[in-house]
């Protein structure tokens, strides 16, 4: 196994991202009730509390060049999700190593820490806190932020349950985008809005990878992620079944669902 | 770009319980900002459309500690003016303080379960929800000492004769005392709310948890109501040696014991060392728990 600084000084200066062998396992409780006492009960019957083990990402290699677009395709359960947290350092990786070169914005979970009592202002405040940011840097990004959120005049400083599903999926989305991230992981977020903020999200998403960001989406909408993404990958039972033009790659995976067994039985993670 | 200019990070399995802990700490330091405002923020939305909000963090132990004196005056069958008033203070202070100790652990035990959309999208130290907990229930802490303050100075008008210290140096070891009550309840908070992940009913039993702890620390009564071996019970209690401490200084105007301040920093390094190793171990498993 190499050092960590030697996986540091290994990593080629072209790359934002290298994932080498990536296994991602975790124990989940199955019991219906996962409570102190139901486990004392279990305790007092000689039985241990009932888990099972998801192997979500198994034995993945992947280099992810600076500026690149990557879609991430796959029925529930693929791993897509569960990857994308690896790669944002929230879930560990059970064997492998996952080296990072950039600073990383997600959108991995929508409305992000939102209080619904709280002004957009004040959530916006609260992200960029929570990604990292000082609080004067993204004091200075709030009206930026806001503006490109296309909120109704006003709603910037009104509580966020008074917003509706697509404005406040459009201010997580503004806050996302607009940290200047090297990195910029989502999932399940080009939904946020109407066309013409799905237009504009395109146009900053295409604007960062000018400035040679990289962006990792996970996605199922395969129109979307053939418009964006320079390669796409197809992940299926944690495992990259195929890696290429995205064109190629949805076509693969429309074909797969067609003509193979349906995976809505698996779990979804 | 040179290696040293390029902003690497590697993630790798955990080869032990524990990950590195100075990395670890310096982020926990970095995003500090992030527990504090998170606090702020909390407070606000609370107290937003509730003007006596506030002020409720204040009635609520005033008006119980009344009724504890009240119950106490009962089952003592009554005492002089000067003695209540004196039991009263005692009983104020007591409850101002467990309070403080209390809400860190209440809320703290919440703070990851309640945290959830937040831990499933950003990677950041998770011990800084139960600080951000920690700080809002110091926040709540401080406007209480005011309160006390304006109670003895308007009671010793009303009951001259009473026995309460006036102005002494002694009051000095307040702020020392705070510091084993804060991280002595930030660690049980650790503690909690890593058992509360993994137990949801954790936090409802903590609330009968810490009821009977306050029986059983000297709030409803003073230390020196125990004699012999009898006074362990003040040291095996996490609260009891900073309580007892919180009492003699406020209540007779004397320095802590030796022994007070020694067990108060046992038992806030035991409670953070526990809560501590429990919390960081397991934090990276949080986001498939929650």
């Amino acid at each position: 196994m190499r050092s960590e600084s030697k996986a540091i000084t290994e990593m080629p200066s072209n790359l934002a991202i290298r994932i080498e062998d990536l296994s991602i396992r975790y124990k989940i409780n199955v019991e219906a009730k996962k409570t102190l006492k139901n486990a004392v009960m279990r305790a007092s019957k000689g039985q241990k509390i009932r888990t099972r083990t998801v192997e979500a990402v198994n034995h993945l290699n992947l280099d992810i060049p600076h500026g690149s677009v990557v879609g991430i395709v796959g029925a529930n359960g693929a791993g897509k999700s569960t990857l994308m947290r690896s790669i944002a350092g929230i879930l560990p990786p059970s064997e492998g190593r996952i080296t990072v070169d950039g600073k990383i914005s997600t959108l991995l979970a929508l409305g992000v820490g939102f209080n619904q009592a709280l002004s957009g202002r004040d959530n916006i405040i609260l992200g960029g806190l929570a990604a990292g940011m000082s609080r004067e840097e993204i004091e200075s990004k709030t009206d930026e932020i806001a503006a490109f959120a296309d909120l109704p005049e006003g709603f910037i400083d009104m509580p966020v349950r008074t917003y509706s599903s697509g404005m406040y999926g459009r201010v997580a989305f503004s806050v996302a985008v607009n940290m200047t991230p090297d990195i910029l992981l989502l999932d399940e977020a080009l939904s946020a809005g109407d066309a013409s903020f799905k237009e504009k999200s395109f146009n900053r998403m295409r604007e960062l990878c000018a400035q040679a960001r990289t962006i990792l989406i996970v996605s199922h909408a395969l129109a979307s992620i053939n418009e964006l993404c320079d390669t796409a990958i197809w992940m299926h039972k944690g495992k990259m079944v195929a890696n290429g033009k995205p064109e190629e790659i949805t076509e693969k995976y429309l074909k797969f669902l067609d003509v193979g067994a349906l995976p809505s039985s698996y779990e979804d993670l | 770009m040179s290696v040293a200019q390029r902003k690497i990070q590697v993630f790798e399995p955990h080869r032990a319980s524990l990950p590195k802990l100075k990395p670890y700490l310096s982020e926990f330091w970095r995003r500090r900002e992030f527990a504090t405002e998170l606090s702020r923020f909390t407070d606000k939305a609370e107290y937003l459309e509730s003007k006596l909000g506030k002020v409720w963090l204040v009635l609520n132990p005033l008006f119980l500690a009344v009724i504890y004196f009240l119950l106490v005056s009962v089952i003592r069958g009554g005492s002089s003016k000067t003695n209540g008033f004196t039991t009263l203070c005692h009983i104020l202070i007591g409850l101002f303080t467990f309070y403080f100790a209390q809400n860190t652990i209440l809320a703290g035990a919440q703070s990851i379960t309640s945290g959830g959309r937040l831990i499933l999208n950003q990677a950041f130290p998770r011990s800084l929800l139960p600080l951000s907990s920690a700080l809002s229930a110091a926040r709540q802490f401080m406007p209480t000492i005011p309160v006390y303050i304006a109670v003895v100075v308007i009671g010793k008008f009303a009951f001259p004769d009473a026995n309460l210290p006036g102005l002494t140096w002694n009051y000095l070891f307040l702020p020392l005392l705070l510091i084993p009550l804060a991280v002595t309840s930030f660690g049980l908070a650790l503690l909690f709310a890593t058992m509360n992940v993994y137990f949801r009913d954790t936090s409802k039993l903590l609330t009968y948890i810490t009821r009977i702890w306050l029986y059983a620390s000297p709030v409803l009564w003073l230390p020196e109501m125990v004699h012999g071996w009898h006074r362990i019970i003040l040291y095996l209690n996490p609260l009891g040696p900073v309580l007892s401490a919180n009492s003699r200084i406020w209540i007779e105007g004397l320095a802590p014991t030796v022994a007070q301040l020694v067990a108060s920093a046992i038992w806030s390094v035991l409670a953070l060392l526990l809560g501590g190793y429990f919390f960081i171990s397991r934090e990276r498993d949080f986001a498939v728990r929650i």
